[in-house]
């Protein structure tokens, strides 16, 4: 009985140990797992004076306000592979009784400029802002044109302005990026 | 990251565990049943470890998921398993991995009757609790879990590799009682933990009032990893070099630490006998090639506030972003330091109730009537208990068991084990002696073993000894 009994207990070891594997798995499925991540951020703003569009020493407007800011992460090789759309979004809070237009002119290392987008902005008044949405949908071939820059230079260029201008021209921003790794 | 993901999800189940030997745990038949109950009752005069193949022990397991979960054959899409296991799963959900080395084990009964066992062994031991929120962010980004706090607290991991010096005494002092202890020094070789981590980060809609539309806010973090035998390696050039330094470390010369294993065995009665041991209460002193990184503090993002400085031709542009990057250094400022550390291991706890039944003799057959025969029960059954401290608390297990002596040559033992992992967890192991020479192998999860994707764990022991018996 105890021979019986040992041989069944190595029959069932043996069994268990030479059968062992891994089946109904597909491990080339790895290919295809995608991390499809949505990251929402915040990207520039500013707070415009209607001063700042006159030149009070040599009394003559400044139609054009240029500001510039690097934006390092944007041409990251990781980045540029993984980024599929961006969307970017503008809020404008105009209180200047004046039109803008507003231009944004990406540039890369070398000052080419790779990608251009602007939007005009009503005007409003100092005790009633008007506010003006723009969204700036990048993808396609656009994303490789847009990844290739790492500055961005903000033009806002006033429809006209004299002395006395009131009010303040507010902008905030944010990007949506749509990644896939 | 893909990358990352991949490499977790393809070890899940095939390569991750605690330091359970259930099955090992009062085997009394095999000498290794020292290692984890120095207080066992030996049956032997002698053992001698076979260099290199006395134990080898691998256990690896997760705790929430198994390869099968993720890798199944199916029409469904991977991605959409992978969602579906990241929101079951939980921060406390862990995976691990240990593997132990003996090179040396051996043990005498002096004639004092003291059993003297002694021996070295290299261990790993790995565990990563699962960051769900971190996984949840890395997988989905921010855009659905506006106003959420993705927990920074949740980043708990430890990593040793070690070689352990041991020796041990036991002794049986009564009729009823046995006895032992062992001394451990430890050579640690790698060390790595980051543990006790707080801090969140959120990001909210701004309102009238925010600088931008949202705000980004990393709130009181204070996020650490301590290393030990690591800087020294980043110099290094190729693996070669690495496991080189590495292994040199392995007689003491990386941190040294000490420890004890206490054990004991009592017999109730004839048929009744409670065991339990304390296992690694000890501690290893990192004060040699000690590097440790710390995060700290909190920061809200706005974004880039642009202020049109009235410029002159030529005139460069203000730094914007170097000067974001600088305040957010300020602000959450990443330390080096070189502080030394004391790492506590983690303590592992067994104890065991068992009835045994029948008396063994050499001929095998069961001797019921004899009671006052040889000592050996020739049946078994119990429960057994254990427990492991980790550092999100402690990983628990119950086992049920079955041990059979079936010959002078062969026993066996079957266990039913319920842990963090599964509540269908059965174990084998038998121990069977050609001579003088003992093999030993023991698996758990084997109802897994038609298909290993499935498990959650698997545990092996095996090893050769020579074992001198009792005249």
């Amino acid at each position: 009985m105890n021979k019986t009994l040992s041989r069944s207990i190595i029959m069932v070891c043996a069994c268990l140990f030479l059968t062992a594997c891994i089946k109904d798995t597909d491990f080339d499925q790895a290919e295809d797992i995608a991390l499809t991540p949505v990251v929402e951020l915040d990207l520039i703003y500013f707070n415009l004076d209607a001063r700042q569009f006159y030149d009070t020493i040599n009394s003559n407007p400044v139609l054009t306000v240029t500001d510039t800011t690097e934006i390092k992460f944007l041409d990251d090789s990781t980045l540029q592979e993984s980024l599929k759309r961006a969307e970017f979004y503008f809020k404008f809070t105009n209180g200047i009784p004046r039109n803008f237009q507003v231009d944004f002119q990406f540039l890369n290392e070398a000052n080419d400029t790779t990608y251009v987008a602007g939007t005009s902005v009503s005007e409003g008044l100092p005790t009633a802002p008007v506010i003006t949405e723009y969204i700036e949908n990048v993808e396609g071939d656009d994303i490789l044109r847009l990844t290739q820059a790492n500055k961005v230079v903000v033009s806002v260029t006033i429809a006209s302005s004299e002395e006395n201008l009131e009010g303040i021209l507010n902008l905030k921003s944010k990007t949506t990026y749509f990644l896939e790794y | 990251m893909r990358n990352l993901f991949t490499y977790i999800f393809s070890l899940v189940g095939l390569f991750a565990f605690s330091q359970n030997k259930q099955i090992l745990y009062g085997f009394d038949d095999i000498p290794q049943s020292l290692m984890l109950n120095p207080g066992s009752e030996v049956t032997q005069k002698k053992h001698y470890g076979i260099p290199f193949l006395s134990q080898i022990h691998f256990n690896g397991g997760s705790s929430g998921v198994s390869a099968y979960d993720i890798f199944k054959d199916g029409n469904d899409n991977i991605n959409d398993r992978i969602t579906r296991q990241l929101f079951k799963m939980k921060h406390t959900d862990f995976f691990t991995a240990t593997q132990q080395l003996e090179l040396i084990n051996f043990g005498w009964r002096a004639k004092n009757d003291i059993y003297f066992s002694g021996g070295i062994y290299q261990e790993f031991d790995f565990i990563v609790y699962f960051p769900k929120d971190l996984a949840v962010l890395a997988w989905e980004g921010n855009r659905d879990y506006l106003d959420y706090p993705f927990d920074l607290g949740e980043i708990s991991t430890t990593g040793d590799f070690m070689t352990v010096y041991h020796f041990g005494l036991n002794k049986q002092i009564s009729d009823k009682l046995t006895v032992g202890g062992r001394l451990k020094l430890y050579s640690s070789m790698f060390s790595y933990r980051s543990v006790n981590n707080t801090g969140s980060f959120v990001t909210r809609l701004g309102d009238n009032d925010s600088e931008n539309i949202y705000e980004h806010i990393v709130q009181d973090a204070d996020v650490s990893v301590q290393t030990s035998g690591y800087a020294s390696l980043r110099d290094l050039d190729g693996a070669s070099q690495v496991t080189s330094e590495i292994l040199g470390r392995a007689f003491f010369g990386g941190n040294i630490g000490v420890g004890v294993d206490l054990g004991f065995t009592y017999d109730i009665n004839e048929a009744l006998t409670l065991s339990a041991s304390a296992l690694d209460v000890g501690a290893i002193f990192h004060s040699k090639d000690v590097e440790s990184y710390r995060a700290h503090g909190t920061y809200t993002l706005d974004g880039i506030n642009l202020i049109f400085p009235p410029l002159n031709e030529g005139d460069s542009t203000l730094p914007y972003y170097d000067d974001l990057e600088d305040e957010i250094e300020r602000e959450i400022p990443i330390d080096t330091l070189h502080n030394s550390y004391t790492q506590f291991r983690p303590t592992k706890l067994n104890a065991g109730l068992s009835f045994g039944f029948g008396r063994f003799n050499s001929a095998g057959d069961c001797d019921c009537l004899n009671m006052g025969g040889g000592k050996l029960h020739k049946q078994n059954v119990g429960l057994q208990f254990y427990a492991m401290f980790r550092p999100k608390g402690a990983q628990m297990a119950g086992t049920l068991f079955y041990h059979r002596r079936i010959t002078d040559y062969l026993s066996a033992k079957a266990t039913y084990t319920v842990d963090s992992y599964s509540f269908s967890n059965v174990g084998l192991g038998v121990s069977t002696d050609i001579g003088k020479l003992n093999f030993y192998l023991a698996a758990d999860n084997l109802i897994r073993y038609g298909n290993l994707a499935k498990a959650k764990s698997v545990s092996l022991q095996l090893g050769f000894n020579i074992i001198i018996d009792e005249e």
